[in-house]
């Protein structure tokens, strides 16, 4: 699972939400993608979820890019506490995404396995997604 | 490749309030420029000109405000919608030698193992006027091992290479072990790293 080795600050601000995507918006490195169209922060967990779906229906060949790194902490107080004493400890750790953002790509294997592979990884993703190509020659 | 003639005018108003009445009359803001003159701020119509993109390289001839031969060379557009938000145009004139960005496609399928394309696109130098719209590779019983790099393509008639023909495009490898066992072995690796994350994050 992806994790950050080390942080300069243990406990952040929850991340903005607002707002599209400024880079990745495109498939660049493999053929196939999941762009989402919703704004979401997407914990490591759900990162390895969805990988762990799609090689798994790709079974041999294929390559997979992971876009997208939970770098930012989310803290939560325990159950039955009261405001007050501080922030809470990490509990979490996820990536802000934003609509437009490429997450996952894919390459080597043909289009309808492709599909299949990426529909099957966009159920562990907790927003709105397609499925997008490669645009051939785009300026 | 056949020129797309586009009506162009002129644009006199500047900024995102001017540019997005401009796109809400579906134009899309274009800035023309090249051989040291000066930019010239235009607006084509939104349609015609998706149109035109979706040829790589297109040879389009401006008419109206501006009668002029272009190449496009950047294009904005929305990353989810699609629609075309701004357009950079390039000036070119006939004969006049460019280089471009061709798309490099496979016909065929490898025999063994996975290929692996590291370039979807290759620096050619060609006419403006005649820029070939792509380069196909025959992978067609290629082996593990076997690399294309750019000097072996067979670039179409009146292009030359503008890159370095030392870079690899392609290449054949062997075919990623089985995916139940790598990730098998990655979630224990995860468990692992899981175990300290606190730890690990001061």
């Amino acid at each position: 699972m992806l994790i950050p080795r080390r942080v300069k600050h243990r406990k952040q601000h929850r991340p903005d939400r607002h707002g599209a995507a400024k880079g990745g918006t495109r498939v660049v490195f493999g053929e196939f993608g999941i762009q989402a169209l919703e704004h979401s922060y997407v914990t490591n967990r759900q990162i390895e979820s969805a990988r762990i779906a799609m090689t798994r229906h790709i079974k041999r060949g294929g390559k997979v890019w992971i876009n997208i790194y939970p770098d930012r902490p989310l803290t939560k107080k325990p159950a039955e506490t009261r405001m007050g004493s501080g922030k809470g400890s990490p509990e979490w750790w996820i990536a802000n995404v934003k609509p437009g953002r490429v997450m996952f790509e894919l390459s080597g294997v043909a289009e309808p396995v492709a599909r299949e592979a990426l529909r099957r990884a966009m159920h562990k993703l907790p927003m709105k997604c397609r499925f997008v190509k490669r645009e051939v020659g785009e300026a | 490749m056949s020129e797309v003639v586009i009506n162009a005018e002129t644009r006199t108003r500047f900024g995102k309030g001017a540019a997005r009445k401009i796109r809400r009359e579906d134009k899309v803001p274009v800035v023309l420029y090249g051989h040291g003159t000066e930019p010239q701020h235009l607006m084509l119509p939104g349609h015609e000109l998706l149109l035109a993109l979706r040829t790589p390289n297109v040879l389009i001839r401006l008419k109206g405000a501006a009668d002029e031969l272009a190449l496009p060379k950047g294009v904005q557009r929305d990353p989810i919608k699609g629609f075309l938000e701004h357009v950079d145009l390039l000036l070119v004139k006939r004969g006049e030698k460019v280089t471009v960005e061709i798309p490099v496609t496979t016909v065929g399928e490898v025999a063994d193992g996975v290929l692996d394309q590291q370039l979807v696109s290759i620096a050619v130098e060609a006419e403006a006027t005649h820029i070939p719209t792509g380069v196909e590779v025959d992978v067609e019983g290629l082996e593990v091992g076997t690399q294309i790099t750019a000097g072996d393509l067979k670039l179409p008639k009146g292009a030359t290479l503008a890159a370095d023909p030392e870079t690899l495009v392609l290449h054949v490898t062997s075919a990623a072990a089985p995916v139940e066992e790598a990730a098998e072995g990655e979630a224990a690796e995860g468990e692992a790293a899981e175990a300290a994350p606190a730890e690990a994050a001061e």
